[in-house]
C-alpha cells in the first residue's frame, strides 16, 4: 500500500473486496453494515498507522477482516514553511525541446520552462510520466501588401480590401491547426488575442464571426474573381492576367517553423485561384528587409507568413486595433499604407486612447471595429498556437496562459514537489545567464527574466489566467480616478473612488534637479495646478520593515524606494554624473503619464502617485513604486545600486550597452564577469567611505550606520556567494555557474511569506463543457439543452462563471439566435430555444453552439451541439 | 658549400686556421642572411594571406555590405515592439510615438556602427583583427556576461581543450599505434577488421552521440545525457573533475567512434607504403626486432607526415564541432562560431578567423624549421629542399 494512500480509501477498497467475496457465497440477499471496530493512530513525523478493523455483518455470512495501512499526515512544515516549497532549484540549460523531453523522461529533468511544439510537444503529451500546461501567445497571420504598384503595369490584387477579407473564406483553419501543427494550434479569425480579457467578453461576437468567415474556397473565387474583374485582370484558363501578363503573387514564407507549411498551403490554394506564386522561403532576419523595410509600392512582395507574439494576459486589448490596422504605432513603411474606414479608425483610436465614459460604450466600440477588422483587413489571421510546458507529473507550478513559466510572475512561489516539500528540482531552460544582470540596461530576455523573477518579489503580482493584479507585497491600495473614466475593480484590497478632479498637490515630486541631487516639487515643475486622470495610493504593511529583507540580510527601508525613484529621472539628466544618452527615450516615455509622487508616510510605508496612465481595472492602475518594479530589468537595493553608479561614473562599465559600446567599456554585470572585480573595489572604497549616493536626498533616508551595516553585509554576502545580485523573494540565487550553464537557486527562509500564499493559483480553471439535449427539434415548439461545466473534475460554481453565451446556426451557417444560459446549479445550466427561435429555423442540421466565460481564467470555453430541425 | 683551404703537403701539414674560420663566418653569415631572408618572406606572405584570408571573411560575413540592411530591419522591428511592449507607450501622441521609436532606433544603429559606410568599416574590421585587437562584439557576450571578444573566446577555451584535446589526443595516438602495427601486419583478421570498419566514419559524431546518449543515458541511465559537469556542480575540485570525466565519455566515445576506424585506415596505408620499402625488408633479414624496425625504419622517416598531421590536428581544435557540442550540450567553441554567424556579429566572426589564420600560418612556419630538424634531408631557405 501507498504511503499516499487515506485510510478512507483504504476503507472503500476493503469494502468492495469483502462485497466481492460475499458475492461469490452465493447468497440471494446480501445486506452489508460496514462498522470500523477500532481505530488507533499513531502519530510520527511523516506517516501514521492507522489500524482499522471492520466487521462486515451480512446475511447468511459475517466477515472480519483486518487491514494496518499507512496514510501520510500533512506534513507540519506544510503549514508553517516559509519563503520557497524547495530547498533548491538548479537551472540548467538545455538547448533542445527533443533532448530536454528525453530528459524529463528519465528523470534528469523535472520541468522544462520553456514551451515547446511540434513532435517534442506531442511526445510530452503523450507520456505517462509527463504533464503539460497549455499556453497561448503566439499568432500566425498572412500578411498582405497593400500597396499600389509604381509600375502601372503590374497589378496587386491586395490594394482592394475586398480580396483581402475573401481571403479568409480560402483559408481552412481547422486544417491549419490540426494538420499542419498536429493539434497543437486553434483557429483564429479576430485581432483579439486568445489570453486576454476581451476575448472573453466578446466571444459571442467572435463565434459569430468565426462562422461568417468560415472556410469556404467557392465563396473566396466568387468574391475573388468578382474584384479581380474589376480592377481590370481577367481570367485566361484558369489564371489572372493583367496587361496580358499572368498575374505572379510573391509570398514571403518564413522558413524556420511551421510557418513554412502554412505558407506552402497558401500557395496552394492561391494558385487554385487562379494565380502563380512565386515562392520566396528564407528566415526572418532575410526576408525582414523586404517586407519590414522595403517600399511596399515597389511590389517587390504580396504576402508575407507573419506572427505575432503576447507575453502576458491582455486586460485592454489596447493595440489589437490600433496596431495592426492603422498607422499610429508602427512607424513601417507598409503601415505608413494602412487607411482604415473612418468608422475602424475612430473606434480604433478610442479604444487605444480609453476614450469612453463606461464599460458598456467601450464595448460597442469593439462590436463596431471587431467586423471592420475582417473587412478591412490588413491581415488574415490564421492560427493561435498552443505551445506546452511539459514538467514531471510530481510537480506543481502556476503557469501563466500567454507566458508559460518561464513568464509567469509567480512560478518560484509555487513550484514544488506535490507530495513533498523541500527537495532539490532540476529545471531546464534553453538558455542561462544569456545577458549581462542589472536592473538599468540588464538582461531582458525571457529566461533570465524568469530567474531574476524566481528570487524577487512584487508590489503587485498578475493573475496568471487573468491578467488582474493581486496582492503582492503592498497591504492594501486606493484609487481616485476622474469621473467618467470607466474603471472599475473587482478586489476587495482597493478601494476605488471617483472625483470630478484629480489634482497633483504643488508638493509632490514631479521632478529632479540633477545637479544639486534634490526633488523638485509639482510647484516648482508646473506653472499652473495640474490635474491627473488618477491618483494611486499604494499602502505598506505596518510590519513591512521588521518583516521584509534583502537576501544579503538588510533590512529593506525607504531609501530603497527613494532611489529606485531617482534613477527614473536622473541617468537620463545631460547633468548627471551618470547620464546615459540610451536612457532618455525610457524617461521621456515614463514622464509621458506621470504626474508625481509623494510619500505619505514612511512607517507605514504609504506612496501616492498622480499619473494620466489609465487601466480600465484598478488593481492593474497602482503605482506601488517597488524597486523591481520600478527599475527596469531586475532588482536592486540602494547599496548595491551605490556600487554601479560608482562604477558608471569612474567609466568601469555602464548599465547600457550602447554606453558601454560608445566608451568600449564593459556592461555592468552583478553576477559575473569582469564587473565583479570592479564591484569589490567599489565596495571596499564605498564603505571607507561611507558612501551615500545622491546624499543630498537619500542622505534623509539613510544614515551612516545603516550604510556600513549594508555594505558589510553586501560584502559578506558576495563572500559566500561571489555575485552581487540580491533581492527579496523566496529565494536566492546562490550559484552561478555560467560556463556550465546552471544557477542555483536556495531557499530563502527569512522571507515573510508562508509558502503556501499562492497555492490557489496552481492550475487554470478551464472549464470543460458537455452538452445534452434532443436530437430532433420540432419547428416553432420549444427546445431545452442542458449544458455542463466542470472544472478540475468537479462542477463549476455558478458564483466563478461570468456568463454562458449561446449562439445558434441554421443549416446555413447564419446565425438566427444568442441568448443567455440560466443557471440550474453548480455545474448545470439550461439554454431554453424558444418557439420564435425554433421557428427561424428551416429543416436540416443545425448547432447550438456555447461559449463559458469565467471569472476565474481569461480563455473562455467553448462546445458545440449538432441537432435537426423538421416541422 | 664551404671550401677547404689546405695548403702544403699532407706529411707536414700546415693549416690556415684563420682562413678556414673565416670562410666557415661568411658561410655562416650567408646561411643567417639566407635564412632571414627567407623567414622574412614567408612571413610577409603568410601576413599577406591572412589578411587577404580575413578581408574575405569580412565581406563574406556582411554579405558585401547586405547585412547592414537586414540588421537595421531587424532593429526597426526590435525596438519598435519593444516599445509597444511599454504601457507607457500608450500615453504618447502617435507623433511622439514614431519620434520616440526612430529616436531609439538610431541609438541602435549608431551602437552597430550603421551611421558609417560599410567599407570604411569593413577596414577597420582588418586593422583590429590583424593587430588582435579584438574589442568588442556587438550581440554576443561571453557566459559570464563580458562584450570583449578576447573574453567571449577565452572562456569556451578550456571546455574547448579539455573535450575536443582528450578527444583528439586518444584518437591520434591510438590510430598511429594502431595503424602502424597493422602495415606490419598486412592481411590479419584485425586489419580486416578495420578495413571493413573504416566506412562507418562515414557517419559524424553527433550521429553516434545521439545513439550513445539514448543507450546510456535515456534507457540504462548510466550515465549523463549532456552538460559539462553534472547540477549542480561540485564544490570541491576532486568531485568537479570526477563529474567532467563522467560527462566527457559519451562525448569522446562518440568522436571516437566516428573517426577511429578510418583514422586507423589511413595510417595503416601511409605506413604500408614505407613498411615495403627494400631498407626495412633489409633490416627484417638482418634478424632486428620489430620494435626496432618500427620505430627507426619507419616511424622516422614518416616523422615529418606525422608531426605535421599532429599540429594540423591541434590548431583543428579550434574550429569546434558544432553539431556535436550542442547534442551534449557542451559549451565550446564551435557553438560560439554559430551563435556569431547567425548573429551577424562581425567581431566575433573575425576574431575566430584570424586567430585561426595565425595559427595556421605558425603552424606552416613553424613546420618548415621542425622538418629541417627531424628530417636532415630538408634544408631551410634557398639552396635547400623546400619543405
Amino acid at each position: 500500500m501507498s504511503k499516499k494512500a487515506w485510510a478512507l480509501v483504504a476503507l472503500l477498497v476493503l469494502i468492495g473486496s469483502v462485497a466481492l467475496a460475499a458475492c461469490t457465497g452465493g447468497t440471494e440477499t446480501v445486506v452489508e453494515v460496514t462498522r470500523i471496530v477500532s481505530e488507533t493512530v499513531e502519530p510520527e513525523p511523516a506517516t501514521v498507522e492507522v489500524e482499522v478493523t471492520r466487521v462486515i455483518e451480512s446475511t447468511p455470512e459475517t466477515v472480519e477482516v483486518t487491514r494496518v495501512v499507512e496514510v501520510e499526515a500533512q506534513n507540519p512544515e506544510e503549514a508553517t514553511r516559509k519563503g520557497g516549497w524547495l530547498d533548491t532549484i538548479v537551472i540548467v540549460q538545455e538547448a533542445d525541446s527533443n533532448s530536454a523531453v528525453a530528459r524529463l523522461e528519465a528523470g534528469d529533468m523535472d520541468m522544462y520552462a520553456d514551451d515547446i511544439a511540434g513532435e517534442a510537444a506531442i511526445q510530452a503529451i503523450n507520456s505517462d510520466n509527463l504533464q503539460t500546461r497549455t499556453q497561448y501567445g503566439l499568432f500566425d497571420e498572412l500578411q498582405f501588401n497593400i500597396g499600389t504598384c509604381q509600375d502601372e503595369t503590374q497589378l496587386n490584387p491586395f490594394t482592394d480590401a475586398k480580396i483581402r477579407e475573401a481571403m479568409n473564406y480560402a483559408i481552412d483553419r481547422d486544417y491549419v491547426a490540426q494538420e499542419l501543427y498536429n493539434g497543437l494550434a486553434v483557429p483564429k479569425y479576430v485581432t483579439l488575442a486568445e489570453a486576454s480579457a476581451d476575448r472573453a467578453r466578446f466571444a459571442p461576437e467572435i463565434r459569430a464571426l468565426e462562422a461568417k468567415y468560415a472556410y469556404n474556397m467557392d465563396t473566396a473565387r466568387e468574391l475573388i474573381s468578382a474584384e479581380m474583374e474589376s480592377m481590370g485582370a481577367t481570367l485566361e484558363g484558369d489564371k489572372w492576367t493583367f496587361n496580358g501578363e499572368p498575374i505572379t503573387l510573391i509570398f514571403l514564407i518564413r522558413n524556420e517553423d511551421t510557418r513554412l507549411l502554412i505558407g506552402e498551403y497558401i500557395s496552394t490554394q492561391l494558385e487554385e485561384l487562379g494565380f502563380n506564386v512565386e515562392r520566396v522561403e528564407r528566415t526572418s532576419s532575410e526576408l525582414s528587409p523586404i517586407w519590414n523595410a522595403g517600399d511596399p509600392t515597389l511590389c517587390e512582395w504580396h504576402l508575407y507568413t507573419g506572427a505575432w507574439s503576447q507575453t502576458a494576459v491582455d486586460r485592454g486589448s489596447e493595440f489589437a486595433f490600433e496596431q495592426y490596422y492603422t498607422n499610429r504605432v508602427l512607424p513601417w513603411p507598409l503601415w505608413a499604407l494602412y487607411s482604415p474606414p473612418a468608422e475602424l479608425d475612430d473606434a480604433s483610436l478610442r479604444i487605444y486612447n480609453n476614450d469612453y465614459s463606461s464599460i458598456e460604450e467601450r464595448a460597442e466600440l469593439i462590436r463596431t471595429a471587431l467586423p471592420l477588422s475582417m473587412e478591412y483587413a490588413t491581415r488574415d489571421w490564421i492560427t493561435s498556437r498552443t505551445t506546452v510546458v511539459p514538467f514531471r507529473n510530481e510537480v506543481s507550478v502556476t503557469t501563466d496562459l500567454a507566458g508559460g513559466v518561464s513568464g509567469s510572475p509567480l512560478w518560484s512561489k509555487t513550484v514544488r514537489f506535490a507530495d513533498k516539500v523541500g527537495g532539490s528540482m532540476n529545471i531546464g531552460l534553453p538558455s542561462v545567464f544569456t545577458e549581462p544582470y542589472n536592473p538599468m540596461g540588464g538582461s531582458n530576455w525571457v529566461f533570465d527574466q524568469m530567474i531574476l523573477r524566481g528570487v524577487g518579489d512584487q508590489g503587485i503580482y498578475t493573475d496568471p489566467n487573468t491578467g488582474l493584479g493581486v496582492l503582492g507585497r503592498i497591504d492594501h491600495a486606493e484609487v481616485v480616478v476622474q469621473e467618467g473614466y470607466p474603471m472599475s475593480s473587482q478586489s476587495d484590497w482597493v478601494t476605488l473612488s471617483f472625483e470630478p478632479e484629480v489634482v497633483v498637490p504643488d508638493d509632490a515630486w514631479a521632478g529632479w534637479d540633477a545637479e544639486n541631487q534634490v526633488f523638485l516639487t509639482a510647484a516648482d515643475v508646473y506653472t499652473e495646478t495640474q490635474t491627473a486622470l488618477l491618483k494611486s495610493t499604494a499602502y505598506y504593511p505596518d510590519d513591512f520593515f521588521s518583516t521584509v529583507t534583502w537576501h544579503d540580510g538588510s533590512a529593506y527601508s525607504v531609501a530603497d524606494f527613494v532611489m529606485a525613484m531617482i534613477t527614473q529621472f536622473d541617468l537620463a539628466d545631460p547633468a548627471s554624473p551618470y547620464y546615459d544618452e540610451a536612457l532618455v527615450p525610457t524617461r521621456d516615455q515614463f514622464l509621458s503619464s506621470f504626474k508625481g509622487v509623494r510619500i505619505a508616510s514612511t512607517d507605514p510605508l504609504v506612496i501616492e502617485t498622480w499619473s494620466d496612465g489609465g487601466n480600465l481595472d484598478a488593481e492593474n492602475a497602482i503605482s506601488t513604486w517597488w524597486p523591481a518594479a520600478t527599475y527596469d530589468y531586475s532588482d536592486a537595493a540602494w547599496h548595491n545600486m551605490a556600487l554601479m553608479l560608482r562604477g558608471e561614473a569612474d567609466g568601469s562599465f555602464a548599465f547600457t550597452a550602447d554606453k558601454a559600446t560608445a566608451n568600449e567599456i564593459e556592461q555592468t554585470n552583478l553576477i559575473s564577469g569582469p564587473s565583479l572585480a570592479a564591484l569589490a573595489t567599489e565596495l571596499t572604497a564605498a564603505s571607507e567611505e561611507g558612501f551615500i549616493p545622491y546624499a543630498p536626498t537619500l542622505g534623509q533616508y539613510v544614515t551612516a550606520e545603516d550604510a556600513a551595516t549594508r555594505y558589510a553585509n553586501l560584502a559578506e554576502f558576495a563572500r559566500r556567494y561571489g555575485h552581487y545580485y540580491i533581492s527579496t523573494g523566496p529565494y536566492f540565487l546562490s550559484g552561478v555557474f555560467p560556463v556550465e550553464g546552471q544557477a542555483v537557486l536556495s531557499q530563502y527562509a527569512a522571507h515573510p511569506d508562508l509558502a503556501s500564499r499562492f497555492s490557489n493559483f496552481a492550475a487554470p480553471a478551464t472549464p470543460v463543457i458537455e452538452i445534452d439535449g434532443p436530437a430532433r427539434v420540432t419547428i416553432g415548439e420549444e427546445a431545452a439543452f442542458d449544458i455542463y461545466v466542470d472544472v478540475n473534475d468537479g462542477p463549476y460554481p455558478i458564483d466563478d462563471i461570468d456568463a454562458i453565451t449561446y449562439l445558434v446556426f441554421d443549416a446555413d451557417g447564419a446565425m438566427v439566435a444568442q441568448g443567455t444560459a440560466e443557471a440550474v446549479e453548480d455545474g448545470a445550466w439550461q439554454a431554453v430555444l424558444g418557439p420564435d427561435v425554433t421557428s427561424a429555423l428551416v429543416e436540416g442540421s443545425n448547432r447550438l453552439d456555447v461559449v463559458v466565460v469565467s471569472k476565474l481564467v481569461a480563455i473562455p470555453g467553448l462546445a458545440s451541439y449538432e441537432f435537426v430541425t423538421a416541422p | 658549400m664551404a671550401t677547404d683551404v689546405i695548403t702544403g703537403d699532407f706529411n707536414n701539414a700546415e693549416v690556415d686556421v684563420e682562413s678556414i674560420e673565416a670562410t666557415a663566418r661568411k658561410a655562416r653569415a650567408q646561411g643567417i642572411k639566407r635564412l632571414l631572408r627567407y623567414t622574412l618572406l614567408k612571413l610577409v606572405a603568410l601576413v599577406i594571406t591572412v589578411a587577404i584570408g580575413v578581408y574575405i571573411t569580412v565581406i563574406v560575413a556582411n554579405m558585401g555590405g547586405a547585412v547592414d540592411k537586414i540588421r537595421m530591419a531587424t532593429i526597426r522591428e526590435t525596438v519598435a515592439l519593444a516599445s509597444t511592449a511599454d504601457p507607457a507607450f500608450r500615453q504618447l501622441t502617435s507623433t511622439e510615438r514614431i519620434a520616440l521609436i526612430n529616436a531609439r532606433v538610431e541609438l541602435e544603429a549608431k551602437r552597430y556602427g550603421l551611421d558609417r559606410p560599410f567599407i570604411i568599416r569593413s577596414f577597420e574590421y582588418l586593422r583590429d583583427a590583424m593587430t588582435l585587437n579584438l574589442g568588442f562584439a556587438q550581440q554576443l557576450v561571453s557566459d559570464s556576461g563580458s562584450r570583449l571578444v578576447r573574453n567571449i573566446i577565452l572562456e569556451r577555451l578550456p571546455s574547448t581543450l579539455v573535450l575536443f584535446g582528450t578527444a583528439n589526443l586518444i584518437l591520434f595516438f591510438v590510430a598511429l599505434y594502431a595503424g602502424l602495427s597493422l602495415s606490419r601486419r598486412y592481411g590479419s583478421w584485425g586489419d580486416k577488421i578495420v578495413l571493413a570498419l573504416a566506412p562507418t566514419s562515414a557517419a559524424p559524431p553527433w550521429f553516434y552521440g545521439i545513439f550513445l546518449i539514448l543507450i546510456f543515458a535515456a534507457l540504462l541511465r548510466l550515465l549523463p545525457f549532456g552538460g559539462m559537469v553534472g547540477a549542480p556542480p561540485p564544490d570541491n575540485p576532486f568531485d568537479y573533475a570526477m563529474s567532467l570525466l563522467q560527462h566527457m565519455i559519451l562525448p569522446v566515445a562518440a568522436w571516437l567512434l566516428s573517426a577511429i576506424f578510418l583514422t586507423i585506415y589511413n595510417w595503416r596505408t601511409f605506413f604500408l607504403i614505407y613498411a615495403s620499402e627494400d631498407y626495412v625488408e633489409m633490416a627484417k633479414a638482418k634478424g632486428l626486432p620489430d620494435s626496432m624496425i618500427e620505430r627507426r625504419y619507419i616511424l622516422r622517416p614518416t616523422l615529418p607526415n606525422i608531426i605535421t598531421s599532429f599540429a594540423l590536428l591541434l590548431i583543428t581544435l579550434w574550429t569546434g564541432a558544432i553539431i556535436t557540442e550542442t547534442v551534449f550540450n557542451w559549451p565550446v567553441i564551435g557553438q560560439l562560431y554559430a551563435q556569431a554567424i547567425g548573429a551577424f556579429d562581425t567581431p566575433v566572426i573575425v576574431a575566430n578567423v584570424v586567430i585561426y589564420a595565425y595559427l595556421l600560418a605558425l603552424t606552416v612556419f613553424l613546420l618548415d624549421f621542425i622538418y629541417a630538424l627531424v628530417d636532415p634531408r630538408v634544408r631551410v631557405g634557398e639552396g635547400g629542399h623546400k619543405a
